[in-house]
This record gives structure tokens, C-alpha cells and sequence, in this order.
């Protein structure tokens, strides 16, 4: 092991310096959601004298959190689901069957891969309401399942490269069935891929805007957070310390979730922008 | 003959059976709608009627021709991309060479860094909203600098940095941690024979790290580049598109000329030129990057 000299242990200090700096902007909104408004108006650096909570009963209660949260997580939890579902099976068959038709389908399957999500969303709501997916989050859960299943399929298409052919072929000659050879041997190994998958599907579903504000908008009762955060500030446009409640409330799952999960987070976005 | 024709047929109802779904999902979400919406770029359609009338090239030609609006939602997206992708890959590329670099605590700069790339990008722009309205005036209050009374959401001149700084704080921790992965895949013996021949620091730098994680380069870049071209959330609740319409990007102007202003079958229109835009940019650019990509 190498000594630190005293010009890294400088970097060192600068850098955390600059990664306070850089986290300043969410520090100012934690204590200014706690602030009341003319504690704001007159200095936004300051602490709070004490700790006002009712910002967050107010946010909580206007922006009806406790519903659209549950919204958020059945439409995160559908479309996760269903992504990792499809695209494992389809990843796996397509992986492992050579042949030019099996090939033609992997094409069309990764295809979308190029699409960008705004150069067919007008058509993809009048596809979504002739089907009923508009209006409720089980619907937008479904409609994720396309749109995340491109990636998702190219990741397990090239894991299942490195699992062995023959831990298929035991099974089947066993009596299983391919679903069942599938789901209890290959899929277990593959568990890499899934934490990615997983992870990055979830972090997109969750903080996505646009899809839901098109399938979601009109019906008041299924709005996810991000919705419901946008309603929200534009009846606070100038209330900064409701404003700010509100926008702890809303990014506190994610953040939740990233610092319990941090090291699979990081890892599995990186593999997905890789992969591309 | 029958047996081996009956393994056959199961080979393929099982070969569909594991891709159907997929297949199923993938053509409901993405590319009917896609394909749609190539048609309906030919047609006239307000959204709320059946009827869709077909009037052939006419919206290409109002797009080409007389939709000034566009043209400046179009330049403004080219700007926005070209600086954040510049910016982006050169601070995330310099801050993981520092972080790559033997240090304590990197694994907690790292993960601090990453934080705003957690937060979905319409609260990025609220939490900016408030920075540079109230953040900044108390900012100004103690320190008397200039820069600080600057209107940055309100000013044309300053917007587009305004803009660029935020999308830069949103976006560089994931940057960041693709370049590290990338430079701890280049060979330590390598750098350590390059020490031994006498490069310095800078030279190691640009004729062996540099090289090596090219392929992280192409990457971030694609990554940057289409994210730029796609522009949608931080300006819908940053700015809006203003002020007038300055920070329109093209994704705000195709959203805007259907769920807006209900010209549905224009909106299409734009919709595959940004297609074939992003298309032909992420083709040029990972033609002209994989080109440089050596093998170790």
C-alpha cells in the first residue's frame, strides 16, 4: 500500500469541498422546507429557527400523497415486473435458438432501441386508449412493458451467452419442461442481469414524466408523484416552503431507495449505458 | 418423418411461446404507434375526430418551409446538445481521472456525485427554480456579487447556460461512473511500463489511458448526444420553453403542436424528422468514435 503524499490528500480535501458545493442545492431545500415563508423571504441560507412540520402535513395532504405514492409504486412494480418477464424469456430463446428467423425477430425486438420515446408518444396514447391502458396506473404499468423490454432483452440476450447450453439440455432430458428448465435453472443465473435490469427500469418508471402526464392527466384520482409534484407547484408558485416540503416528499423513495441499494445502482446503470 | 416433423412444430410453439410477449409488448408500445405515426405525418388530424385527411407532403413542406417556431426549437435543441455534450463529458472525464487516482474516500465522492441523478428531471427543475430565484438573492445579500442579481431564468442572453448548468448537475454523476468503470479496465502494467519509459503525467494520460477507454468515450457520447436531442422534462418545468420561446426544445414544440394546440397530424410530422434527426447524429457520431477505438 501506497503512503498518501501530502498533494493527494490536497485533491483529496479540494474534492470534497467541491462535492459539498455540489450537493448544496438539496441541502437548501431540506432546510428551507422546514422554514416558514418570511424566514425564507429574508434569508434562504439561514437554519430554521425551529422545525415547521406543518409544510409537510400541508404537502402532504394537498398534493394527496398516500394515494398517488401507492399509484407510483403499482405502476413501477407492473411494468419492472412484466419487463423482466418478457424480456428474460424472449432474451433466453433468442440467444439460444440460431436460426435466421429467430435472428429477424431479435432485430425487430431491439429495433426500438433507436426509436426515441417523443417520436411516436401522439400515436402510443390513441394505441393506449383504443386498448383501455389510459387513465389508471395498472394500464401505464402495461404500457411500460414494451418500452423497457428492447433493453432489457439485448442484456439478457448477451448474458445467456455465458451460461453453459448444457445445464438446459440436463434439465430437459430430466422431464422438465422449458418453462421450468427455464425459470429454475437459467433464470437464477442470470440474476446479474435482472439487478440491472431491474434497477434501471425502476428508476426510470418511477421519476418518469412525460408518458404519465399524457395516459395519467386527465383523471384526477390515478396520478403518480411526479403528477401530482407538478400539480402542486403550480398552486405554490411563490409559497417556497410548501413548494420545497413538497419536493422533499416526492424525492425522498428515490433517495431512499438509492442509499439502501447504492453499490447495485451504480453498477447496474453502468452496465445498461454500456450494453447499448 | 411425422416424429421429426412433430419436434419441429413443438421446437416452434415453444421458440413463440418464450417470445410472443415480447414481440406482443414491444409492437403495442413502440413500433405501432411508431409506424402510425409515419402515416399520420401525411394526414391532416386535430386528435379528437376519426377522421384522419390525407394532404400527402403538406405538413414536411410547412414544417421546411414556413414554421419559424421549429426552426428555433431546432437550433436551440443543436445548441443545448453540442454545450452539454462538450461540458458533461469533459468535467465527468476529468473528475474520474482524479477519482481513479489513489485517494480516500472515493467511494463516497462518487456516490455523493451521483445523488441528483436519482431525482427525476421535473424536480431538478423545481429545485432550480427556487435556487435561482430565492437561493440566489440571499446569494447576492452576503456576497455582493454580480452574477448573482443576473435574471437567469428571465434573461435570452444568460437562459442557456442557465439550462446547461442544470442538465450538467442532473446528468454528470452518471457520466462520471461510466468513465470510472471504463478506466478501471485499462491494464495497470501497462501504465506502469509507460512509467517506466519516462512518460510524465500528461503524455500517460493522452497516448495510453485515452486510447483505452475510447469505448467509454463512444458511450457517454451517444448517451449525451441523444439525451440532448431529447430534451424534455428540465425545460417543460425549468423554464417552460421561455422566456417567449427561446428555451423551446424539440420535444416541448412536438408535444405542444398536438396535446396544445391539437394539430396531431403535424405534430407527427415533426416527430420523424426528430426521428431521423437523432438517427442520422447517433450513426455519424459511433461511426466516426467506434473508428478510434483500439483493442487492447
Amino acid at each position: 500500500m501506497k503512503k498518501h503524499s501530502l498533494p493527494a490528500t490536497m485533491v483529496t480535501i479540494v474534492l470534497f469541498i467541491l462535492a459539498t458545493a455540489y450537493l448544496y442545492p438539496l441541502f437548501l431545500v431540506v432546510i428551507n422546507s422546514f422554514k416558514t415563508f418570511s424566514e425564507i423571504t429574508s434569508n434562504v441560507l439561514a437554519l430554521p429557527k425551529r422545525l415547521v412540520w406543518e409544510n409537510f402535513q400541508n404537502a402532504f395532504k394537498i398534493m394527496n400523497y398516500p394515494r398517488y405514492f401507492l399509484n407510483t409504486l403499482l405502476a413501477t412494480t407492473v411494468g419492472v415486473c412484466g419487463v423482466v418477464l418478457v424480456s428474460s424469456l424472449a432474451g433466453y430463446k433468442l440467444s439460444r435458438t440460431k436460426t435466421r428467423y429467430s435472428f429477424i425477430m431479435f432485430m425487430i425486438l431491439i429495433a426500438p432501441m433507436m426509436i426515441p420515446f417523443h417520436s411516436f408518444m401522439i400515436s402510443l396514447v390513441k394505441v393506449a386508449k383504443q386498448l383501455h391502458l389510459i387513465g389508471s396506473p395498472l394500464g401505464l404499468g402495461v404500457l411500460y412493458w414494451g418500452l423497457g423490454s428492447s433493453l432489457a432483452l439485448f442484456m439478457y440476450h448477451g448474458a445467456v451467452k455465458s451460461v453453459p447450453q448444457e445445464l438446459d439440455d440436463c434439465a430437459l432430458i430430466d422431464g422438465a419442461s422449458p418453462l421450468r428448465a427455464f425459470f429454475q435453472i437459467i433464470f437464477p443465473l442470470l440474476q446479474p442481469v435482472t439487478v440491472s435490469v431491474v434497477v434501471i427500469n425502476t428508476m426510470w418508471m418511477w421519476n418518469d414524466f412525460l408518458l404519465p402526464l399524457l395516459v395519467l392527466s386527465g383523471s384526477k384520482k390515478s396520478l403518480t408523484l411526479q403528477l401530482a409534484a407538478y400539480n402542486f407547484f403550480g398552486l405554490y408558485k411563490v409559497e417556497w416552503n410548501f413548494a420545497m416540503a413538497g419536493v422533499l416528499l416526492t424525492i425522498l423513495p428515490a433517495i431512499l431507495f438509492y442509499l439502501s441499494l447504492q453499490r447495485y445502482i451504480i453498477k447496474g446503470m453502468v452496465a445498461g449505458a454500456v450494453k447499448t | 418423418m411425422t416424429q421429426l416433423r412433430r419436434k419441429q412444430l413443438n421446437r416452434g410453439l415453444v421458440f413463440l411461446l418464450f417470445t410472443l410477449p415480447a414481440f406482443a409488448a414491444i409492437l403495442v408500445s413502440v413500433e405501432i404507434p411508431f409506424l402510425m405515426s409515419v402515416v399520420s405525418s401525411f394526414t391532416k388530424w386535430n386528435g379528437l375526430d376519426k377522421a384522419q385527411t390525407f394532404i400527402g407532403l403538406e405538413n414536411y413542406k410547412e414544417l421546411f418551409l414556413d414554421d419559424q417556431d421549429m426552426w428555433k426549437a431546432f437550433g436551440f435543441t443543436l445548441r443545448l446538445t453540442l454545450g452539454s455534450v462538450i461540458a458533461v463529458n469533459l468535467c465527468a472525464l476529468l473528475l474520474a481521472v482524479i477519482l481513479d487516482s489513489d485517494i480516500k474516500g472515493k467511494n463516497v465522492l462518487r456516490a455523493a456525485f451521483y445523488v441528483p441523478n436519482i431525482i427525476s428531471l421535473i424536480i431538478i427543475g423545481y429545485i432550480w427554480r427556487f435556487i435561482f430565484s430565492a437561493g440566489f438573492d440571499s446569494f447576492y445579500q452576503k456576497t455582493g456579487w454580480e452574477i448573482f442579481m443576473l435574471s437567469w431564468l428571465g434573461d435570452v442572453n444568460i437562459v442557456y447556460f442557465s439550462v446547461l448548468l442544470v442538465s450538467l448537475w442532473h446528468s454528470l454523476g452518471f457520466y462520471l461512473v461510466v468513465y470510472i468503470a471504463g478506466l478501471q479496465t485499462v491494464p495497470r502494467d501497462l501504465i506502469e511500463a509507460s512509467m517506466i519509459d519516462g512518460a510524465n503525467r500528461t503524455k500517460r494520460f493522452f497516448r495510453i489511458t485515452l486510447p483505452l477507454i475510447m469505448p467509454s468515450i463512444t458511450v457517454c457520447v451517444f448517451h449525451s448526444l441523444s439525451n440532448g436531442l431529447k430534451a424534455f422534462d428540465v425545460i417543460f418545468s425549468l423554464t417552460n420553453g421561455g422566456p417567449g420561446n427561446t428555451t423551446t426544445t424539440i420535444a416541448l414544440d412536438i408535444y405542444r403542436t398536438a396535446f396544445v394546440i391539437n394539430r396531431f397530424g403535424y405534430g407527427t410530422a415533426k416527430s420523424v424528422v426528430l426521428f431521423l434527426m437523432i438517427l442520422i447524429l447517433s450513426i455519424l457520431q459511433v461511426r466516426v468514435f467506434k473508428r478510434r477505438e483500439v483493442e487492447v
